[in-house]
């Protein structure tokens, strides 16, 4: 069983996040990058099958700077067996569109059954990598899975989504690309050996050239939606605590700054 | 006629047959003692020959001395009277053996006569007595008053009667032979002066020869029958309780042992008996099962599965288990103990069969099973050792835990909330940062309660307002600081722990920082006695040091009437972890209007919150609150405010006074508030 898993760092939720003063990046600076949490349900998921299935290979595929490699290392200790790191100043600022182009060429050439990847970054929310990679594949592809059933011959999948108000089950023959969300498992907190063994398993770090892809391709320049502008959204304004002595002042104070101030009564 | 007493009178000429009948109980006692010396080193490697001094100082005070044992009264006193009459028995014994083995032979010269043999009857019989005592108060206590902290088991009962047989048989002898005698310094062996009136008066001369010649050799017997069994009994404990106390832990007790060379270690905690050390091992053998553990312990208190005793005990079992097949191995092979212990399939796991995950995990590590263990037996950082393995072998642990793991990894607090906010609390007091000024002379290292939690930051505040008062130079590391660690550590996260150690360090480095102030007792106690081994060595106080000096000092002046009664809530990593208990109580005796009460268990004996260990992180879903059963303590004492100095202490008792909805009658407040409140 061969499963390849897509992973993305990104800044942690608790992360400050601040545009660059042009307003156009987000101000990376000193933040605190994770695994996203979604993608961990991937790695998760894919260790489980390997694991009952009791073969296979799991291979991370990650696209990012250096940093990234942290939370590779993080999959590998949780047990991956290897990873991929399309690593290349090129591919970076790409949309969904020019991130799904690299990692797909990338897995092109390796061997695969099941692709997973998390429902979505929880940086930017796009929600489309998944997709777009299994168009690129031309494999099948379902979103936010949360049960994942291997079939006896190991030819098929059966997988459970949440929709409004219920589960819907679905089939699909393998490969095929498939997006975790929470519910799909408890991610494995990884050993300290599992840590130490990470830092000798093979982390292949994949360039523009190794892709065979011209520059126009991929990152930014290949991609199809331009971001223009970065806002926070406006702070929000400190609370009035009414003042008075005794409740009835209170009452009184509160009446009337509904009336003068809030000018809603 | 000189005072005196023949060797071996009415025996006969038995010499060499006491002599053979005495090798062989000495010789298997000697075999079986060193067979289990042998067991104790399965285990790790564990340095403990350093402060030589100290050690002897131990044995002399604690073993001799009784120091400890002598903390529950009576046992303590019943134990001292077995030990001591045993002890000086045992002595006189050895002094005939000396005269008539060696000086006599040798040099012909006897010493056991005149005024020093009369001194030597009265001592020896008094010394029985008193043994008889203290063995009829055991009995007495183990058999008719049946404490809840003691278990009987036939060994209890057989050694004891042994004991008790020994005496006995001593005294009809000696009654014997004074009545038979009759020499005129009969009185100065007073016990057995009326052992001869009472039981020998009527009998006929040669009755009584009889009777001293079987009872002479069944006290024979009786003795040589105690010194076989001692390697097979709880009278070990004369031996391993003795090594127990002579190779205590004599770093600061909270200090855990570091996990070193971690990047080659093959398994990390303990998972199997022999990933103890061999101290660990050897506490096993010295357990006596006297229950202060047990009787202290929080969790037990609190019907949780964990019981310090049973742990020891169930270690200790599963210890002769493993034992037995390794002594086989020696016995028949002559194999190495190493070779021999290596770990087969019929053992059963120490993990999930002798010990449950749930007692590792219901410990507060609040330290009070080692503090009131009399020989120094350390449970509690046993059961760190399989938390170590389970969490850093396994990823074995609540999921709550994970979840506090994963907060400090990312935002270096175990709330999770972001690490960039750390230093917010303090922008509105315009706190400097060492950023801002490197020459502050002291670094407040508030910690993340102080720095997070809503309640606690009210503390910090407090601190800041008094330390500018009384013109302390000071300087935070805001977001800069992170984590101390103590609860990735007690959870058995090493890894974790070492990784914001480190950090820590360099930052702390980073500014040249000499002394430092730390409001949570837990990051004092990391910073103090856990980051030195880790290269950070730094002076570190806890605040009430601090507050207490500026007071006698005179630079906090106070001018506002609290008029309260308080009692003080001992936090175990303030108090019997590091021995700051007068500074709190110094501080709150000298706030106007402030009278202290204590609680019944307080100081030495104070009672956990709860909170300690990681227990803060994790769900209590075992027995009953322990928060709650120190809340009882409070209602007890019924002051009107509980004070407190450690931001979990604070959580845990502001959490109990509510959830007993007892908030119209008690408060609980961190100390420094109160401080700060009296200044006015």
């Amino acid at each position: 069983m061969e499963i390849i898993v897509c992973l993305k760092q990104v800044p942690d939720t608790e992360a400050e996040i601040r545009p660059t003063p042009d307003n156009t990046e987000i101000n990376y600076e000193g933040i605190k990058f994770v695994m996203n949490v979604y993608d961990e349900y991937a790695v998760e998921e894919a260790l489980q099958i390997k694991e009952r299935v009791g073969e296979g290979t799991v291979t991370i595929v990650t696209l990012g700077p250096e940093r990234a490699v942290e939370s590779i290392r993080t999959a590998l200790a949780m047990g991956a067996d290897k990873a991929v790191h399309l690593d290349d100043p090129a591919f970076g600022g790409g949309d969904a569109y020019s991130t799904a182009k690299a990692l797909a060429k990338a897995i092109e050439g390796m061997s695969y059954d099941i692709i997973f990847c998390g429902k979505q970054a929880i940086d930017d929310d796009l929600a489309q990598g998944g997709n777009i990679l299994g168009e690129f594949l031309n494999l099948p592809s379902i979103t936010g899975i949360v049960k994942f059933d291997l079939s006896e011959d190991k030819k098929k999948a059966t997988v459970q989504r949440q929709i409004e108000g219920g589960i819907e089950v679905l089939e699909v023959s393998l490969p095929a690309v498939f997006t975790a969300t929470k519910g799909l498992n408890e991610p494995r907190y990884p050993s300290l050996p599992g840590i130490m063994k990470a830092k000798k398993k093979e982390l292949k770090p994949i360039k523009l050239a190794d892709l065979g892809l011209s520059e126009e391709e991929v990152g930014k320049k290949g991609a199809q939606i331009q971001v223009l502008k970065f806002s926070l959204p406006p702070v929000r304004q400190a609370g009035t605590i009414v003042g008075g002595d005794t409740p009835e002042e209170k009452a009184e104070n509160l009446a009337k700054l509904l009336r003068e101030e809030a000018k809603v009564i | 006629m000189l005072p005196a007493r023949e060797i071996l009178w009415n025996a006969g000429d038995v010499r060499v047959v006491v002599y053979i009948l005495a090798a062989i109980p000495i010789l298997i006692f000697a075999y079986t003692l060193y067979e289990r010396i042998r067991l104790w080193r399965i285990g790790g490697q564990e340095r403990r020959l350093d402060q030589l001094g100290a050690r002897v100082r131990s044995l002399i005070t604690v073993a001799l001395g009784h120091t400890r044992t002598l903390r529950y009264r009576y046992p303590g006193i019943m134990h001292l009277f077995i030990f001591w009459g045993f002890a000086i028995l045992f002595l006189g014994t050895l002094t005939i053996f000396v005269q008539e083995d060696i000086t006599l032979p040798i040099w012909g010269i006897t010493f056991l006569h005149g005024d020093f043999y009369l001194f030597y009857s009265l001592i020896l019989d008094l010394m029985g007595l008193l043994a008889i005592i203290g063995v009829l108060m055991a009995l007495t206590r183990r058999y008719i008053w049946r404490p809840a902290m003691l278990d009987n088991k036939a060994d209890d009962a057989i050694t004891l009667a042994l004991l008790l047989a020994i005496l006995v048989t001593g005294f009809v002898v000696e009654g014997a032979r004074l009545a038979a005698q009759q020499p005129p310094w009969g009185r100065w062996s007073p016990v057995g002066w009326v052992s001869a009136s009472l039981f020998f008066s009527e009998a006929t001369s040669h009755g009584v020869k009889t009777i001293h010649k079987v009872f002479w050799w069944v006290h024979l017997g009786l003795a040589f029958t105690f010194i076989g069994y001692i390697t097979y009994s709880r009278l070990l404990h004369i031996i391993s309780s003795a090594l127990s106390i002579f190779f205590r832990n004599l770093n600061p007790p909270a200090a855990l042992r570091p996990i070193e060379d971690m990047e080659e270690a093959e398994t990390f905690g303990a998972g199997k008996l022999e990933d103890f050390t061999w101290v660990d091992l050897l506490q096993l053998d010295a357990c006596t099962r006297c229950g202060r553990c047990q009787d202290n312990c929080p969790a037990t208190f609190t019907e949780k599965p964990l019981n310090p005793k049973k742990v020891i005990q169930d270690l200790k079992l599963l210890f002769q288990e493993k034992g037995k097949r390794v002594i086989a191995d020696m016995r028949v092979w002559g194999v190495k103990g190493e070779k021999a212990s290596a770990s087969s399939s019929q053992e059963r796991a120490m993990i999930g069969e002798a010990i449950l995950e749930d007692e590792i995990w219901s410990c507060t590590t609040c330290g009070a099973c080692i503090d009131h263990c009399p020989v120094f037996i350390e449970p509690y950082p046993k059961l760190l050792e399989m938390r170590r393995y389970l969490t850093l072998m396994e990823s074995r642990f609540p999921p709550e835990v994970q979840l506090a793991f994963r907060n400090m990894e990312n935002n270096s607090n175990p709330w999770g909330i972001g690490a960039s906010t750390r230093g917010d609390w303090a922008k509105e007091l315009e706190v400097r940062t060492l950023a801002e000024d490197a020459d502050a002379e002291f670094l407040l290292y508030v910690g993340c309660a102080g720095s997070f939690d809503d309640l606690n930051k009210r503390v910090s505040e407090a601190m800041v307002r008094i330390l500018r008062a009384a013109g302390v130079n000071f300087g935070i590391l805001g977001r800069e600081e992170g984590c101390c660690g103590d609860s990735a550590r007690r959870l058995g996260n090493e890894y974790l722990f070492q990784i914001m150690a480190q950090q820590n360090i360099e930052v702390m480095k980073g500014y040249n920082v000499k002394k430092i102030i730390t409001l949570c007792p837990h990051g004092y106690n990391a910073l103090k006695n856990e980051y030195p081994l880790f290269g950070g060595e730094f002076e570190v106080y806890h605040y009430t040091e601090i507050l207490a000096d500026l007071i006698a000092q005179g630079r906090i002046k106070f001018s506002k009437e609290l008029n309260l009664e308080v009692a003080y809530h001992d936090s175990c990593y303030l108090g019997r972890h590091n021995h700051i208990y007068d500074p709190p109580r110094k501080i709150l005796r000298t706030l106007p209007g402030v009278r202290l009460v204590e609680m019944e268990r307080s100081r030495e004996k104070g009672f956990c919150c709860g909170a300690g260990g990681g227990r803060m992180w994790m769900e209590e879903h075992l027995g009953t609150r322990i928060n709650h059963a120190r809340i009882e303590d409070v209602v007890k004492c019924n002051p009107q405010l509980v004070g407190t100095a450690c931001p979990f202490c604070y959580t845990m008792l502001v959490d109990g006074i509510k959830e007993k909805e007892l908030e119209d009658r008690y408060r609980a407040r961190d100390i420094a508030e109160l401080v700060r409140e009296a200044m006015g």
